[in-house]
């Protein structure tokens, strides 16, 4: 039971863990595990299905998260927060005078699940929009796809 | 005789006195005498002082009573007349008597930068003072809260509604005492209910609902009976219950970690409402895996 880390007892709110025929098949191990599809096209990771992680706020093993709104992508800038990385969003803002434009960036915090594993600095991550998480956070991770490495570093400008 | 201006329409005022001439006469100061009132603006209004708060009430508005003046009264800002009587509201629209505010206002930002405080605090952020429902003969304060809903503030409880989850029957039972807490052990040592607080509850309602429902012997281990507790085990029982309670029994064992809880009566059960919201402690018995790990908690901390 790695997943017992905290001082209070971890579960998936809506699965009843005691029912007695679950009591005659314990053998298994395993528990009922609740997972759902975020929709728009998104794949719910097999880590979500398979895996013994408890979040109340993934958006795949959790009921009370639901993604709407926004589905932005970035870089990953940082992963050292619990659960949660910071996104670097790069654009070009258009200065009319001089016909030009110059490089801007906005930073945000993404919360993500662990049905993410090895997501490291300079990954291109999609995330989706949902209920507020915490201060600063109000998007969920929903796919991360590794990065190529080609020997460019992750500060450098790519634009999406 | 509080009278909220939007349960009992307020007498309107007339608009303030000029400060020199005599204002309002005995008889509206009678009528008015006891009511909340009010401007014809709505917010506040400043009016002549003549006479003392009877009480504060939690947004801010008093209710006065008015006095007549005693002759020639100086009054700050007004100029007195002799027989001049008058009333004075004094009422911050949207002021909160209690310092506790729930508001993101006060926090920096997500860049760190300090936010410039230029609103008073709304109502509307109001937070109160927490309940910190403890062990005893139930007591329980109503609170109105926004929207005219009532929260019922629990101070004291001594029961609750538990469920036996596997069994799917729920009883009332008394609380005894507080066993853990994951967020705070001081709320251990006062014996604080919360949600999801680990309590120690009577084990007698489930025992009696059990004997009956199984005719099977719970948290016995081999002690005889008294006669008090046969009644469950050995009621008289006609064909078709025996029948139905035979069926039941069949393969059917109750956890030993539960058992165990049984035979010394108490049982461990975690608080799943708010006491401090609904006034309740309701909760679940702890089974299984969960039993496990609060069992070895508590254990722990004992040690």
């Amino acid at each position: 039971m790695a997943e017992q880390t905290e001082r209070a007892y971890q579960y998936q709110p809506g699965v009843f863990q005691n029912t007695k025929l679950a009591a005659k098949k314990k053998s298994s191990g395993a528990l009922k595990r609740w997972y759902c599809d975020v929709g728009l096209g998104f794949k719910t990771p097999k880590e979500a299905i398979e895996g013994t992680y408890i979040d109340k706020k993934c958006p795949f093993t959790s009921g009370t998260i639901s993604i709407r709104g926004r589905i932005l992508t970035g870089v990953v800038v940082s992963t050292k927060m619990k659960r949660t990385i910071v996104i670097r969003r790069e654009y070009l803002h258009y200065i009319p005078k001089y016909n030009r434009y110059e490089k801007r960036h906005k930073n945000l915090s993404a919360h993500l699940s662990p049905a993410f594993i090895g997501v490291e600095a300079g990954d291109q991550v999609t995330v989706g929009q949902c209920r507020p998480i915490s201060k600063t956070v109000r998007f969920n991770v929903l796919k991360v796809q590794k990065k190529i490495v080609k020997g460019a570093g992750a500060k450098q400008f790519t634009k999406f | 005789m509080v009278s909220r201006h939007d349960r009992h329409p307020l007498p309107q005022l007339p608009s303030p006195p000029p400060p020199a001439s005599p204002t309002a006469s005995e008889d509206t100061i009678q009528a008015l005498n006891g009511h909340l009132l009010r401007g014809p603006n709505g917010g506040s209004m400043r009016w002549m002082f003549a006479g003392y708060a009877t009480s504060w009430l939690d947004d801010g508005w008093m209710i006065m009573q008015s006095l007549p003046l005693p002759g020639r009264r100086q009054l700050p800002g007004f100029a007195s007349t002799a027989s001049t009587i008058c009333i004075v509201i004094i009422a911050n629209s949207r002021r909160i008597s209690n310092g506790i505010s729930r508001d993101s206002r006060h926090k920096r930002n997500a860049t760190g930068a300090k936010r410039a405080h230029y609103r008073k605090k709304r109502k509307f952020e109001l937070g109160r003072q927490s309940a910190n429902t403890k062990i005893g003969a139930k007591r329980i304060h109503s609170v109105r809260v926004r929207g005219g809903n009532t929260k019922f503030r629990a101070l004291r409880l001594d029961a609750g509604n538990f469920a036996w989850g596997s069994e799917h029957t729920t009883r009332k039972c008394r609380v005894i005492s507080v066993k853990y807490n994951s967020t705070n052990n001081e709320l251990v040592r006062t014996n604080t209910l919360v949600k999801g607080c680990i309590v120690e509850i009577d084990a007698t309602p489930f025992r009696q609902w059990f004997e009956s429902h199984y005719a099977l012997p719970l948290g016995r281990r081999g002690k005889k009976p008294h006669d008090g507790h046969e009644e469950g085990l050995n009621k008289p029982r006609s064909n078709h219950v025996t029948r139905k309670v035979n069926e039941r029994k069949e393969g059917f064992k109750v956890d030993q970690a539960l058992d165990d809880q049984f035979v010394t009566g108490r049982v461990l059960a975690r608080v799943s409402s708010r006491p401090g919201q609904s006034g309740r402690c309701d909760g679940y018995i702890l089974e299984g895996k969960e039993l496990e790990f609060y069992s070895r908690k508590i254990r722990s901390k004992g040690k």
